[in-house]
Order: structure tokens, then sequence, then C-alpha cells
């Protein structure tokens, strides 16, 4: 039981990384460091909780805001590059965050244990959850809230006129501009709430594990974060949350197989992108789910001309 | 000559001879994504593969340093053939992102399978090049460093001449430029492509072997160390353009062996990567991007 229930909580963290990524892709760009985000809502969570005495709440807050605030930072240099240029610009953005956790020290000696960031050995014993007595059950709840609480947010975004302006940018930008949106402003928004949604999904992390280190937010958790939304589909925010819980459901389930397990992993993205290459809920999906649940009306015999 | 200017000219050598290490993994990048227009993200597992494939004789028969690499360029090929035939040949035109996918899917099965048949611990590798340092002049030089400037040197030769003196090079460039204009004249596009895999793969495995000689021992978690330096290289020089990468390779080496001297390991890559994200932002195309995509 406890098990699955770790299972889960690394879906519903991970779908938020997933999430991300999706974030900055409908703004028409392309993300390969929103782990950078993830380190930094989880550095900063895990302090609030751990080091200064904070609730668990504002804690997560503070680490999004930090992460949101940098995203902005980062939103204005990268409105320059595009592309797999962009990726990689980004990659490198995350590769620093990663670097310079690596090499800061700041902790407290709390009872007989060392707290804090503590370079290469990580940032270890974030036990608020523990203490407070939360089981593994009660703190999927609160990532299952929080992970539903963001789905709403995107959903609600899918149907407003800042969605459609992502969606414009994205598919066009000078056409955009000249429909008179604000391409600047809307890519450099997407980059900040895209920061902090990653930022959200690392601080649920650090308390889930109570402990983080550079290492876990390397190029493999920029791969599997890229991998969510690209397979899931960048249809709609259903996508890489379908993604999320596909991949990593499929990694962990899989331990019956354990000797052949990654293979079946890596074969199975190579397959679903062959035959579904725009992921799996792609764009012409959604529009077919639109009519199925809204079927426009018949257009009259007589009309045509 | 005083104290610093010496040791800055010893780390410019060291720099310039493992950044050309970093120039053939950039230039393998290029050359696949200059002909075919996409990213290969299995590219450092199959130098990875070429690598443990020729440590099979090596382990075996104790077979020499020559035929060592031989094999590693045998079995970079191989695998760089099934990478082109899962993950590429039979996927629908037009979609910019799932390339990126399959072949993250092949670096996974690839890794996967290295991990299998060592059981994920450091193999000794061969030292074909001695452990002795080479004095020249008041400096000291590695010998296997200076084995992977002379590589490179061979290998971008060979290159050069493929790309700008024969009718193969000239049907690759063509591909490159305008694909469709050169099927219209008689190129067969799966033929270059399949010819462009072949071309970069064995450059993996000549990569390999030299990447596995510097270190010492060949580890599978390499790939993505090969993997993180060929995207940012190829990146830095302008995606597509070879010259590019030979110079932000040499760039990328030089650089982390100055900071490396100057300011210890941990600041190292930091420098490294916040160069990069500068470099970018500077020019969005690369040191060598007039074709920006």
């Amino acid at each position: 039981m406890d098990y699955y229930v770790a299972i889960a909580s690394i879906v519903g963290i991970h779908a938020l990384l997933g999430l991300s990524v999706y974030l900055v892709a409908i703004s028409g760009q392309m993300s390969f460091g929103q782990q950078g985000f993830f380190a930094i809502g989880a550095y900063l969570a895990g302090m609030g909780t751990a080091l200064w005495g904070l609730p668990l709440l504002p804690s997560l807050v503070l680490g999004a805001l930090l992460a949101g605030l940098i995203g902005i930072v980062v939103g204005f240099p990268a409105l320059r590059v595009r592309g797999l240029y962009l990726a990689i610009a980004t990659y490198g953005f995350g590769e620093v965050v990663r670097l310079v956790f690596l090499n800061i020290r700041y902790t407290k000696t709390i009872g007989d244990r060392v707290v804090g960031p503590n370079g290469a050995e990580g940032f270890r014993h974030v036990r608020y959850v523990f203490d407070r007595g939360f089981t593994g059950l009660q703190f999927l709840g609160i990532i299952a809230a929080v992970v539903a609480g963001v789905a709403v947010l995107f959903y609600l975004l899918d149907r407003s006129k800042l969605g459609a302006m992502l969606r414009a940018v994205e598919e066009d930008e000078v056409a955009a501009a000249t429909v008179g949106i604000d391409v600047t402003r809307v890519k450099v928004l997407a980059f900040g709430a895209a920061g902090a949604v990653a930022g959200l999904g690392g601080g649920l992390f650090i308390h889930f594990s109570s402990y983080i280190d550079h290492d876990m937010v390397a190029l493999p958790l920029a791969i599997a974060s890229i991998t969510y939304p690209i397979l899931g589909g960048l249809g709609s925010f259903v996508g890489p949350i379908l993604g999320a819980v596909l991949l990593v459901s499929l990694t962990e389930g899989l331990r019956v197989l354990h000797e052949l397990r990654m293979f079946v992993y890596g074969g199975l993205i190579i397959v679903t992108m062959l035959v579904r290459p725009r992921g799996l809920v792609d764009e012409a999906l959604v529009l077919r789910a639109k009519r199925w649940v809204r079927p426009r009306p018949m257009p009259r015999g007589g009309d045509v001309p | 000559m005083p104290r610093i200017l010496l040791d800055a000219t010893e780390q410019l050598l060291n720099g310039l001879m493992y950044g050309s290490l970093y120039a053939l993994i950039g230039g393998g990048f290029t050359i696949l994504f200059g002909v075919m227009r996409k990213l290969n993200l299995a590219y450092g597992s199959t130098i990875m593969a070429g690598a443990y494939v020729s440590l099979i004789p090596f382990y075996l028969f104790g077979v020499p340093a020559w035929v060592m690499l031989l094999s590693s360029i045998a079995g970079a090929v191989a695998v760089g053939f099934l990478v082109e035939l899962v993950c590429f040949r039979f996927l629908r035109k037009g979609h910019e992102l799932a390339p990126l996918l399959t072949t993250i899917g092949m670096l996974i099965v690839i890794d996967e399978a290295i991990v299998h048949a060592t059981g994920a611990v450091g193999l000794e590798y061969a030292r074909p090049f001695g452990e002795e340092s080479l004095a020249w002049g008041p400096f000291l030089v590695r010998p296997d460093y200076l084995a992977i400037l002379v590589a490179a040197l061979v290998c971008f030769s060979l290159i050069f001449f493929l790309i700008h003196r024969t009718r193969l090079g000239r049907a690759m460039r063509a591909v490159a430029e305008r694909p469709q204009a050169a099927q219209i004249l008689g190129v067969s596009l799966r033929r270059i492509n399949v010819l462009t895999f072949a071309l970069t793969s064995a450059l993996a495995g000549v990569i390999g072997f030299f990447a596995v000689v510097s270190v010492g021992a060949a580890r599978p978690e390499m790939a993505v160390w090969l993997t993180g330096k060929g995207l940012v290289v190829t990146v830095l020089g302008g995606l597509g353009s070879l010259r590019g990468a030979i110079l932000g390779g040499l760039l990328l080496g030089v650089l982390e062996f100055e900071t490396m001297w100057f300011l210890g390991t941990s600041y190292r890559d930091i420098l490294a990567f916040l160069l990069l994200f500068a470099i970018l932002v500077v020019r969005p195309a690369g040191l060598a991007g007039a074709r920006a995509t």
C-alpha cells in the first residue's frame, strides 16, 4: 500500500514538472531547464520548514514565488533565443542552478542533526511531514490537492483570453503582435508562471522524500520533464499529466519485470512517437473531444451554397 | 615568463587539446543535424556503446590499442544503424519533437543494455599512451591529450575532405541545403541519411575510444556527460555549422581548464554554463550561426 502511495506521490510531483514545460511550450518557447526551478522551489521550501520553522503552506508558496520570480528574470534574456538554442540556453541555466546548490552551504545544527543545504551532501532531514505525523496517504492528499488546483488553473487558462493569447503567440508571433498582443509580456509571464509551477513541484518533492541533492536535478530529470508533455501531447494540459501518469507508473509499476523494465520503458516511448508523433493528446484529438462534448448545430441544407 | 602566465599558457594548451575532444563530439551532433535537421540525443550513448564494444576483444584477447579503436568504430557504427532504423526510418515527417523523444527512448535502452552487460561498475580501459607526461619546453603535456588532438586533426581533415571534395559530400551538402531539390536532381535521401549516420557513428567510435582512454575507465554515466557536452558545443557553435562546433569545442575546453586551474573544479562548470547562457543571449544563433532556425 505504502508503495503505491509513494508512486502516486511521485506521479503528482512529476505531473507539475510536465505542466511547467507545457506552459512554456504553449507560448511557443522550449525549455530544457525547468528542473532548475524545481530545485529552487525544493531548496527554498525545505529551508522554510526545516531551518526557519515555517509551516508547510507558506514554505511551498515561498519556494514557488522565488522560482516564479527567477522564471521572470530568465524569461527576459530567453526572448532573444529560439527553438533548440533556447532549449540549450535554458539547460545551461538549469545546470548553473544545480552547480550553485552543489556548492552552497547553509546549515544549522538542530538536535544532533546537521540540517540545511550542505554542498555535495545535499539537503537532508527535511522532516516536517514526518515530525507532524502525516501519513504517506495524507501527504498524497496534499499533493493531489495541489495538482488538482494547478490543473483547474490550466483549465481556466485554456478558456481565458490569456490562454488564447498564449496560443496565438505560439502560432505566429508577428501576427499576434499585429492584433495588439504584447508578445514580450505573454512570453515572460509564461516563463514566470512555469517557474512557479515547477517550484511548487520541487517544494512538494523535498517534503515527500525529506531529501534532495544536486544529482537529482541533473540531465535525467530534464529529459524526463520534457518527455511528459511531448509524449502526452501539447494539445491540452491533460497531455503532460497523462504523460507523467503513464511513464512514472510504468517505471515503478514494471518492477515485476525488473530486469527488462527500462527496455520496456524506452521502447514504449519510441513506439508511441512512431504511432502518434504529436503525442497522445494532440490537437486533433482535443478538437474531436470538444466537438463530441459540445456538438455544433448541423448547418441547414438551404444555407449551403 | 612570470609564473601566472606560464600556468595560463599550460592550461591553454591543455584546453585546446581536450577541447578538440569536445569539438569531435559537437562535430558528430552537428553533421547529423546539418544534413537531417534532426537532433540525435542517443549520440552520447552511441559513443559509449562503441567504447564498450571495444572492451570485449580487450578483455578476451588483450588486443593492442589500434584493434580496440577499430572495434570501437565497428561497434558504434552497428549501434548507429540501429538508432537510424528504430528512431528515424519509420518516423512520419513534419513533427519536430518526435525524433527528440525516439532518440531519448533509444538513449534509455542503450544505457540500460550497457548497465546490464557490465553491472554498472567502471571497467578499466587500456592506457596505450602511457602515464608519463611529456616535457615540452617549460610545459608538461599529457600524452593522451596530445593523442586526442592528433585524432581530432585527422578526423576533421578527413571529414572536410569528404564534405568538400567528394561526390558524396556534395550530395550531403545538397540535402542539407535543399532536401527536396536534391531529391529531384536524383539524390536518394534515404541513402544520404544512412551514410550520414554511418559517418557520424564511425566518428562516435573514435570519440568513444579517446574519451574513455582520457578518463581511464569506461563508466555508463559517461553517456550523460558526453551528451551534455555535445549539446552545449553544438548549440554554442551554431546548429549545423561544423566550423562553429570546432570553435565551440575548443572554447569550452580552454575555458574549463583555465577556470579549473585558477578557480577550482567547483567553479569550472558554473562558469562554462553561465558563459553558454550569455553567449546565446548575445548571439542567439551561436558563434558561427548566420543560419538561425
